[in-house]
């Protein structure tokens, strides 16, 4: 047997068991459970892996996209920025002071900076004290107080500034970019604002195009921000936005996001460097979005399909591993009680041989002697217990005669038989067998029928011992059944190299408990009225048998009746074991 | 007539001395010998039983040993073999089958059926002395 390690033995240890103990439906039973259950965990085990893998590279792809989107956008508006910052400040460091805070002047500037950048709505020059000197674009603002304005407080303080979406003086949503200058001549610092459109940003943003599941916008940076573009799930800027933004300002933070129909949204927030803005990128169909329903419906239905597929496959091969194993199991067990019966016949038969042959020669003595007392007797004249003596010797003569039925019966079965084959019908044969017992059977009441197959091949055996066998069977079922029953003789072709013939009688039928004992030696039911049994004549069919090469078995229901099913080899070795027999039994 | 000559051959020596007794008793004039050798001895000694009756399985040299001895010196005598075991006449080789037994009977055996395989066996013998074989 190969080595397996121990804990393969401890999950079948059902099955070792079987090599110390019989063969158990129970045992089968959890062999079964247990094979089937390692099978599925073997494969269930790596299909939940996959699964599990599966699901997180999906996960994590669409995080990738995300970063990318939201890096994607937010360099996009910062390049925006940059370049109108650039445009700005590079206006302002071409003219002085006192030409940009010349009306017409400032008017030019205004005309060729709006043909270029559409979203620039209006210009205007604020004095340090914050009040608006000059003023370019559709709205009347000139004179305006900007003091307390973020865009002049802004860009005094840190030279440039991008001032959060707001209505302001315009009642339009805009924001500003405030540059702030040195006047040399006052020794003063000016502010130059730009008011920008909020719509330029939704024109950027709508270019970026991060897909139709997404939405992307640009919030404020504060405790409860507003939007500051355009956002399909929020709505127009100044809208606010539900949520906070992450506290840390570096990279892009990922996070997810219960969204206005409850579906979880994913979330990615860039801050935009320079502005008081924060990107948001919302990618929908994250969970539920038309992508990840169809990744989900896929790996459900393969994940499905897979399990179903395998059980069923599963359960098929255990059963029918299991089965096998059994069958194979049991026709081992089979075989070897039916080799360890014929051994313990043969071995019961050579057994009961050597003390027949022992027996016998002090059976001859007493025979010897007794019949010796019989002549003194007969020839000797009258005494008072003659006709005493002589009853009673004979009774020991009839003792010897019946033990010498019994020996000569043992020897016959043990000793070299000269197996004669020849060509028999057994047809023919069985009719043969029943004129034997016809009498038996007219003055039993017994109806013995005939069901003989048609055609049968003609076999190769020894009359005189198929004589003997069948003779015992039809006699034994006659037996059985006593007074008026019927016995049935049935043959047939098994196949193709056997006969089958059955022996079936109505009688008492035999019990459970005495069936597996009937072809032993010496045993006998028939103890009670004028046939005595020796015990010895299905031991001696059983060992007829097994020498033509045949088989004999037996089935019963008390009650009922008994069949016994006898199969024949068409043709035989029987030569061979004759020789086989022959030479186990010379030299003694 | 003289009384047919018959010697048992066993070595169950109860067994050969009773049996000789019934033979007696039934007008046969019947030696016991308890062993092969005994039985040859005797037989050479011109003492030429009809029938010897030969137990088949004896120590040192057994029944078909000694029919072969007894063909060999007297192809007339006739010899009944007697047996208890149930194998029959092992004829092993073509040179038993040449000194074959008058018959062979199984033990325990009925005196009237040994009486009469005796008479047939003297028959036999008588037939062949008249036909002048033997010494």
């Amino acid at each position: 047997m190969i080595n397996k390690p121990g804990w393969i033995k401890r999950i079948f240890s059902g099955v070792e068991d079987y090599h110390r103990t019989m063969t158990s439906p129970e045992r089968y039973r959890r062999f079964r459970r247990t094979l089937t259950l390692v099978m599925i965990a073997t494969f269930l085990i790596p299909l939940i892996l996959t699964t599990m893998l599966s699901y997180y590279t999906y996960r994590s792809q669409m995080l990738n996209n995300l970063r990318w989107n939201a890096e994607s956008a937010t360099k996009t508006i910062e390049a925006f920025l940059s370049e109108l910052q650039t445009v700005l400040a590079y206006t302002v460091n071409e003219h002085t002071y006192k030409e940009l805070i010349d009306q017409d002047n400032l008017n030019k500037v205004y005309h060729r900076l709006k043909s270029h950048y559409p979203g620039v709505v209006d210009l205007g020059i604020i004095d340090h004290k914050g009040i608006q000197r000059a003023y370019a674009g559709p709205y009347e603002l000139l004179g305006k107080d900007y003091s307390d304005r973020e865009c002049f407080t802004g860009a005094t303080a840190s030279k440039i500034f991008i001032g959060i979406v707001e209505m302001g003086y315009r009642k339009v949503p805009h924001f500003a970019i405030a540059i702030s200058f040195f006047n040399q001549d006052a020794g003063q610092n000016w502010v130059f604002r730009s008011s920008i459109d909020a719509t330029t940003l939704d024109k950027y943003i709508d270019k970026i195009g991060a897909g139709p599941t997404s939405d992307i916008f640009l919030v404020s940076r504060k405790v409860k921000p507003l939007l500051q573009s355009t956002s399909q799930q929020y709505g127009p800027p100044l809208s606010p936005y539900p949520f906070e933004l992450p506290h840390n300002s570096l990279g892009i933070t990922i996070s997810e996001e219960r969204g206005v129909w409850d579906y979880v949204v994913l979330k990615a927030v860039s801050y935009i460097e320079g502005t008081p803005w924060a990107l948001v990128l919302l990618k929908h169909g994250y969970l539920y979005g038309k992508d990840w329903s169809f990744f989900k419906a896929r790996l459900f239905f393969i994940v499905m399909i897979s399990t179903v597929l395998a059980l069923l496959v599963i359960l098929q091969i255990t059963k029918l591993f299991v089965g096998r194993i059994r069958e194979a199991d049991e026709k081992r067990e089979s075989m070897m009680a039916e080799i360890e019966h014929t051994s313990k016949l043969a071995s019961i038969g050579r057994l009961a041989a050597g003390i027949a042959h022992e027996i016998n020669n002090p059976l001859a003595i007493i025979s010897a002697k007794t019949g010796l007392i019989m002549d003194l007797l007969e020839f000797s004249e009258d005494f008072k217990y003659k006709k005493k003596i002589g009853s009673e010797i004979n009774g020991t003569s009839n003792a010897v005669e019946r033990c010498k039925v019994i020996t000569h019966r043992l020897l016959g079965f043990a000793r070299r038989m000269d197996v004669s084959l020849e060509s028999i019908d057994i047809n023919s044969l069985m009719r043969e067998v029943l004129s034997f017992l016809d009498q038996e059977a007219l003055y039993r009441g017994i109806h013995v029928d005939l069901d003989l197959g048609d055609s049968l091949p003609i076999i190769e055996s020894d009359r005189g011992q198929l004589q003997q066998i069948f003779l015992n069977l039809v006699n034994n079922a006659i037996d059985a059944i006593g007074k008026d029953g019927k016995v049935i003789i049935k043959t047939r072709q098994r196949d193709q190299s056997s006969l089958q013939i059955d022996v079936m009688d109505n009688g008492k039928g035999i019990s459970q408990d005495i069936i597996s004992h009937i072809f032993e030696p010496f045993f006998t039911t028939k103890d009670s009225g004028e046939k005595k049994g020796t015990g010895l004549g299905l031991f001696i069919t059983y060992g007829i048998i097994k020498k033509l090469g045949g088989h004999i078995s037996v089935r019963s229901t008390v009650g009922v009746g008994t069949t016994f099913t006898v199969i024949l080899p068409i043709k035989t070795n029987l030569s061979r074991r004759v020789h086989d027999v022959e030479s186990k039994s010379t030299g003694s | 007539m003289s009384k047919v000559k018959v010697l048992v051959v066993d070595d169950e020596i109860e067994f050969a001395t009773t049996l000789a007794e019934r033979l007696n008793i039934r007008g046969f004039e019947t030696t016991a010998c308890f062993c092969t050798e005994d039985a040859l001895a005797l037989i050479h000694a011109k003492n030429i039983p009809d029938v010897v009756l030969l137990d088949l399985k004896m120590p040192r040299m057994d029944g078909m040993e000694t029919l072969e001895e007894i063909k060999k010196y007297n192809p007339t005598i006739e010899v009944i073999m007697l047996t208890g075991h149930g194998g029959g006449i092992p004829l092993v080789g073509a040179d038993r089958k040449k000194f074959s037994p008058f018959d062979c009977i199984m033990k325990p055996a009925d005196i009237n059926e040994l009486t009469l395989k005796i008479n047939q066996a003297m028959a036999k013998r008588q037939a062949s002395l008249n036909k002048g074989e033997g010494t």
